[in-house]
């Protein structure tokens, strides 16, 4: 390096040996001027390349397509370019990736671009690393999402499947109400005519069997209704409710003529708008509910009463709690109780359709239920639907 | 969303003939600002933006829609069907004048004639046909452009665009590069380099000019002369240009080449 008396090489020295590459190219590319730090970072000698080389001549396939897809037209729109990497090939064939700079200059009428540019090896592997964890992040991603589309197609299918079913349940248990009622009739007007004992005791079981059907039948069209419908159809009308609720008590005592059925009122009157024949269903559910898993040696308590506009219908019964794992799910279709098994008596719809009821009246239904105090189901609906008496 | 604001159109001059500026990949509509003016003094100007570049609304920028050239050329359509007054020229550079192709196919008599600058309607060399690139060679520009958007955030954008030096550049004219988004850019550019219309092409039945290059490394010169031979009513100017962006470093022949295209064509054009 020559070093003049300051002792400071020279500007020529200094360019020529610069710790960067720096060239000046024309408009087409052609390189017009190139220090030596570039001639031997891409192995030619400056004869090689002054005159007669582009600089998109020296570089990859990819980088040449990036260069007069990006470089040219930025650098022609504004003038100058910075940080843009790209892979130049030496005279090896090995690839030297590189980071360039350009800014146009005009001189003499001539328009020229200077370009400085330095080697980035290292940063590359760097940032390749990079890249690979973002597509692989990439990747996770959409197997997650794939997998999330799946999940979501599959819900829907089962969506529509349990709708089907529904609709099914709904569609068969109208059917049957018709050949029900024709059995029922006949059985009727066999009573009428004279019949040994034994076949009076036939019909009598035939009877039994027809209303049992019947009620799992209006079970079955009331869950989906609630369900796959508007909700439960009620027609709230003034009732005297203490009245509806003893007159029911009175017919579920015929039913189960084998335990004690309780009727109690806080109040002589109890006035309130509801539908009397739901609230009948309603008692006749849960004291069914109460008969199947009370004790039966108790009685079964039914208790009405009012306070501050609201009405409540509770239903007592002695015997082992329900677990705890079951209170959260009770009142959902076809949850039946632990010990049920030993004597089925339904599909599990009578405390959906309770709730259901309960809910049309605008009010709730709960359930406490201790080893001490027995289990207490408590319907509570406003007196008076809103918008006045 | 209006089709204005999604593709950041801008509509100017008046004239008997409406000329549809499409840009390429890799640039925004600034990259016409050489040629669309002179235009703008006798026809009724459209520019605007691919949605994923430019100024176009980025929100619009559906990953399934924007997947194939079809998404783009939809786009189009509405665009044309919004701002067209009389017969439309679609003047598109690159990958755009493919996207124009696929617009007048997908909605015919809508375009009556084609000025593609630097058009190729597939990359990827096929046996008889000279694409010029290797499935290889488009990987490695994949690459490059995913190495460079690195560097390239979205934070720096403001700081290059801001550059006191070259007052020339403007406010207003942002830097389209830096401003794509890099997912968006890459998906871009598999839509442009990975899209074969040679089908689309042979379907044109609009006159076509194509503007070649006499050295363009994107669009070499056997892909100009190729198009000729498909389509039916085609004539090539070749232009004395180092590059693929001739309406940048060689306006004036651009704008001779597409005036003398109107001035032929535009007497017989359909209204």
């Amino acid at each position: 390096m020559s070093v003049e008396a300051t002792g400071i090489p020279n500007a020529e020295a200094l360019y020529q040996q610069a710790p960067c590459a720096l060239l000046l190219i024309n408009e087409k590319g052609l390189i017009l001027e190139v220090n030596q730090t570039f001639c031997q970072w891409l192995g030619h000698t400056r004869e090689q390349l002054i005159g007669t080389r582009k600089l998109q001549e020296l570089l990859t396939v990819g980088g040449r397509m990036f260069y007069q897809t990006h470089w040219m037209p930025l650098l022609a729109m504004q003038g100058f370019i910075t940080e843009v990497k790209l892979d130049f090939l030496t005279a090896q064939g090995t690839v030297a990736p590189m980071v360039l700079n350009a800014g146009r200059r005009e001189h003499e009428g001539q328009v020229l671009n200077a370009v400085s540019a330095f080697i980035v090896a290292d940063r590359m592997r760097f940032e390749q690393e990079l890249l690979q964890a973002k597509r692989q992040a990439e990747d996770a991603l959409q197997r997650h999402v794939v997998l999330e589309h799946e999940l979501n197609r599959q819900r829907e299918l089962a969506v529509d499947r349990a709708l089907f079913a529904e609709q099914m349940i709904g569609i068969v248990s109208h059917d049957l109400r018709n050949p029900l009622q024709v059995v029922s009739m006949a059985a009727q007007y066999l009573r009428s005519q004279d019949m040994t004992e034994r076949q009076d005791t036939m019909l009598g079981h035939i009877g039994e069997a027809t209303t049992r059907s019947q009620r799992l039948i209006n079970d079955l069209l009331d869950f989906t209704q609630a369900r796959i419908g508007q909700g439960l159809a009620v027609s709230r009308a003034p009732i005297q409710l203490d009245r509806v609720i003893a007159a029911a008590v009175a017919s579920l005592r015929l039913l189960h003529p084998h335990r004690e059925i309780a009727f109690s009122a806080s109040d002589e009157a109890l006035f309130c708008q509801a539908d009397a024949d739901r609230l009948a269903q309603l008692l006749g559910n849960l004291v069914t509910n109460a008969v199947t898993y009370g004790d039966g040696a108790s009685p079964i308590d039914v208790r009405v009463s009012a306070a501050q506009g609201t009405v409540e219908i509770a239903v007592h019964n002695v015997g082992n709690p329900i677990d705890e794992t079951q209170l959260s799910t009770i009142f959902s279709p076809m949850t039946r109780g632990a010990e049920a098994g030993r004597e089925v008596r339904s599909v599990g719809l009578g405390l959906f359709i309770v709730s259901e009821i309960a809910k049309a009246h605008g009010g709730v239904v709960e359930v406490v239920s201790t080893a001490q105090a027995g289990t207490t189901f408590a319907v509570r609906f406003p007196a008076y639907a809103s918008g006045g008496h | 969303m209006s089709v204005q604001a999604r593709n950041n159109v801008v509509v100017k001059g008046q004239g008997p003939l409406t000329l549809v500026f499409a840009h390429g990949f890799g640039c925004d509509q600034n990259m016409w600002r050489m040629v669309e003016p002179t235009f703008a003094k006798r026809y009724r100007t459209v520019l605007f933006d691919m949605v994923g570049c430019g100024k176009s609304d980025v929100g619009a920028y559906d990953i399934d829609k924007y997947s194939t050239l079809a998404g783009y050329a939809e786009d189009i359509v509405e665009i044309i069907q919004e701002f067209k007054q009389g017969p439309v020229v679609f003047i598109g550079h690159s990958v755009g004048a493919m996207a124009g192709v696929m617009a007048a196919n997908l909605s015919r008599g809508l375009i009556s004639a084609h000025a593609m600058v630097g058009p190729s309607p597939s990359y990827i060399t096929d046996e008889d046909y000279p694409g010029g690139f290797t499935r290889g060679d488009i990987d490695a520009l994949l690459s490059t452009l995913e190495s460079n958007y690195l560097g390239w955030s979205s934070a720096m954008a403001p700081r290059i665009m801001g550059n006191s030096e070259t007052p020339e550049l403007g406010a207003e004219l942002t830097n389209s590069f830096c401003q794509t988004d890099p997912n968006i850019a890459k998906r871009f550019a598999r839509v442009t380099f990975l899209t074969d219309s040679r089908e689309d092409v042979r379907q044109l039945r609009e006159p076509v000019l194509v503007i070649q290059s006499s050295d363009d490394f994107i669009a070499p010169r056997a892909v100009g002369e190729y198009l000729t031979q498909v389509i039916d009513d085609c004539r090539m100017v070749l232009v004395e240009n180092e590059g693929h962006c001739p309406h940048l470093s060689q306006p004036a022949a651009c704008i001779d080449a597409i005036q003398t295209f109107l001035d032929q064509t535009c007497g017989h054009l359909p209204a």
